[in-house]
């Protein structure tokens, strides 16, 4: 037997777990093979010695702060994770309980050390998720920010152009040069919208899947008020990503990048494959809808397209009609061309004042209406169907009286 | 405020004397770290124990994550707790990093306070080479919040923080593991990087209330160099080196600390202007 050691049985010696026993002052008593082999010593090196002599220096100070006070007051500690300091310098993680209880007329404390592998790649591994899951959440408001910023450069692009236009009026001779610089600038902005917009969707997806994992448990149980708030999550990401999809379209149809698939279309078949759509809302607004489409009228059109636009002008009429007011859907050759086919969405709403017509096409427009509540949107709905309309070689026009309600009028190429 | 600030704090009052003693405790425990000394003084001093906000029975509530990033906030709670039960004279006593505590909340409110007895003092952790010994360097603080971290999973708190004083299961929260050492993670961090990335080398000069430096044998915490070097600095200070080994002699050789203790109260306090009037 070492000097100051107590024996040790043979079995605990050879036990698959670290085992010490150490006094309050912290003299280890008993060190057994097991943990002996763990670190590199002989017995005699540190049988005697401080417990502290076996700890990294974090462990040390976790020892002073947190273990001797548990084992003091409480008797008793469990899962509590150590560094241990090889004879080697090198670190080796365990998994210590340890118990505290008066033998032979001395308190002593036993505790044995169970050595953290895997375990703690796994733990390590745990840590780094929860570290990128809030980098990602920063960086995610980080990106908010440069949008906002994008936003005020495009409002600032918007009213230099408009300036610029008066001055086209007076001088002539400086209008190509400003329209170039405009175009530049505006093709710019396109750009950069898309990029942004796809560098914002890749962090946005990240968190919906993360969320999705940990709604699924996979990262452990999820209590109701945890569902809940990850419900909140998933939703304010859905959102945010329907308003990035529609920056990314509109911007992806001003850079002149969409392609059109123009076929000879039934308007009645669009229609009758739009309304579905909004009966929903229809219904929840207790609002008629009345739709005259002939037969036999054809439209050379985009379907997919031309369902969008449509789609985006029976949401607006349906937003902005007051309950058990009414919202139809026509359908004629225009009157003033040969050419030309007429698709018309009535409403019975609010109405839009005259001097905003021209506007709500523009992109990030709402009318604000003090009577009406604000009504959820990017504002890039008119934009982008008008945008497509002019891409299949027709447009979009509005006409309104406030208090009675609104007229949207898509033309295209007879089909 | 005053019944609002003693429940925040967990404020508990006993003892049979006058004079009041409070007991800061230190990083990692909460008032319980106490008990086998407070008894020794209850006969002739009325004893203050309180819980730092975001330690032991706190109100976590109260926790503002601003507020407790430096020493400062600690300092108000003690201040705030004199002023709730209206304290006068009071005999400080701190452990480890409530020494320092106590020394800014003995430089802000002077007049509060008779003596100040310092378990285990450092007045900066870190060694600031060449000149100052403190025991660790940086990393060895890192290793520190690493292990912290890691028994934060261990205890289950790094899930479910809340579970731990959750009021509908009392279970839990009236066992003493739920209040000893449960501290929420974020917390917890935060409490050891004010404690340990303090530096309050520069507030000792102004200190002018007398104290007690009480130097553990052989203490990792607070080495002997910086026991020597608050003698030095500290204005008015005794220093006093106990056979007592490690970091809390309160807790493991409580009858020595309390004889220490008590010969220093015993002790008149020798000031310039006391010796005056003598004359």
């Amino acid at each position: 037997m070492t000097t100051g050691a107590d024996a040790i049985d043979p079995l605990l010696d050879a036990e698959p777990c670290g085992f010490v026993s150490f006094s309050d002052d912290g003299a280890v008593r008993v060190a057994n093979q097991t943990l002996l082999d763990m670190l590199g010593y002989a017995r005699a090196e540190i049988v005697g010695k401080h417990i502290e002599t076996i700890l990294t220096v974090g462990s040390r100070i976790f020892y002073q702060t947190h273990l001797f006070p548990l084992l003091r007051l409480h008797g008793s500690a469990e899962e509590i994770f150590l560094l241990l300091r090889a004879k080697g310098g090198e670190d080796v993680a365990v998994l210590a309980n340890a118990i505290r209880r008066e033998r032979s007329g001395e308190w002593i404390t036993d505790a044995v050390l169970l050595r953290l592998i895997e375990r703690r790649k796994f733990e390590d591994a745990l840590l780094e998720a929860k570290r990128a899951a809030e980098e990602a959440t920063a960086s995610a408001n980080s990106h908010r920010a440069k949008v906002q910023g994008a936003n005020e450069q495009l409002e600032q692009q918007a009213l230099e152009l408009e300036l610029s236009q008066e001055q086209l009026l007076a001088q002539t001779v400086e209008l190509e040069r400003q329209r170039s610089l405009a175009d530049d600038a505006n093709r710019a902005k396109s750009s950069f919208l898309a990029m942004m917009s796809h560098e914002l969707r890749t962090p946005l997806n990240a968190i919906g899947g993360y969320v999705q994992l940990l709604e699924m448990g996979v990262h452990g149980p999820v209590t109701s008020a945890q569902a809940e708030a990850l419900g909140r999550v998933t939703r304010s990401q859905q959102h945010l990503l329907r308003l990035i999809n529609d920056l990314l379209n509109l911007a992806r149809i001003e850079s002149g990048r969409v392609d059109y698939d123009v076929q000879s279309i039934s308007l009645n078949d669009v229609v009758q494959a739009t309304v579905p759509m909004i009966e929903p809302q229809l219904a929840t607004r207790a609002l008629r809808l009345e739709v005259d489409v002939p037969l036999g009228l054809l439209a050379a059109v985009d379907r997919e397209k031309v369902e969008q636009i449509l789609l985006n002008l029976l949401s607006n009429a349906v937003k902005f009609t007051t309950p058990s007011g009414c919202v139809s859907v026509d359908a004629a050759p225009a009157s003033d061309d040969d050419e030309m086919v007429e698709l018309r969405v009535r409403d019975t709403g609010v109405g839009i004042p005259a001097n905003r017509l021209e506007a709500i096409f523009e992109p990030f427009v709402q009318v604000e209406n003090s009577k009406a509540a604000r009504v959820e949107g990017s504002g890039l709905g008119l934009s982008i169907s008008r945008e497509m309309a002019r891409g299949m070689g027709g447009d979009i026009s509005a006409e309104s009286t406030l208090g009675v309600g609104s007229t949207f009028t898509i033309r295209l190429r007879r089909g | 405020m005053a019944s609002t600030t003693l429940q925040r704090n967990n404020v508990h009052v006993s003892g049979r004397g006058t004079q009041p003693m409070l007991f800061a405790h230190g990083f990692g425990c909460d008032q319980n770290m106490w008990r086998f000394v407070t008894p020794a003084f209850e006969d002739d001093y009325r004893i203050v124990l309180f819980d730092y906000v975001g330690s032991g029975k706190s109100d976590l509530s109260a926790y503002d994550a601003e507020r407790y990033s430096t020493l400062g906030g600690y300092t108000q709670d003690v201040l705030d707790v004199c002023h709730a039960l209206d304290l006068r004279d009071i005999i400080f006593v701190g452990h480890s990093v409530s020494s320092m505590v106590g020394v800014l909340a003995a430089n802000r409110e002077p007049d509060l306070f008779s003596r100040l007895l310092l378990i285990g003092p450092s007045p900066r952790y870190i060694n600031e080479a060449p000149d100052y010994f403190g025991g660790f360097e940086r990393s060895d603080i890192e290793g520190l919040l690493e292990t912290m971290e890691k028994n934060y999973i261990g205890w289950a708190n790094f899930l479910a923080p809340a579970i731990m004083r959750n009021s509908e299961r009392p279970e839990l929260s009236s066992e003493l593991e739920a209040s000893f050492c449960s501290t929420d993670p974020v917390i917890a961090k935060r409490f050891a990087e004010a404690t340990f990335f303090a530096d309050n080398r520069a507030d000792l000069a102004a200190v002018t209330v007398p104290s007690l430096i009480m130097q553990c044998s052989d203490d990792m915490i607070a080495p002997s160099p910086v026991g020597e070097y608050l003698r030095r600095e500290l204005p008015g200070s005794t220093l006093r080196t106990l056979e007592a080994t490690g970091h809390c002699p309160h807790m493991s050789h409580p009858d020595e600390t309390i004889e220490v203790m008590r010969e220093y109260l015993g002790t008149p306090i020798a000031t310039p202007s006391v010796a005056l009037i003598a004359e």
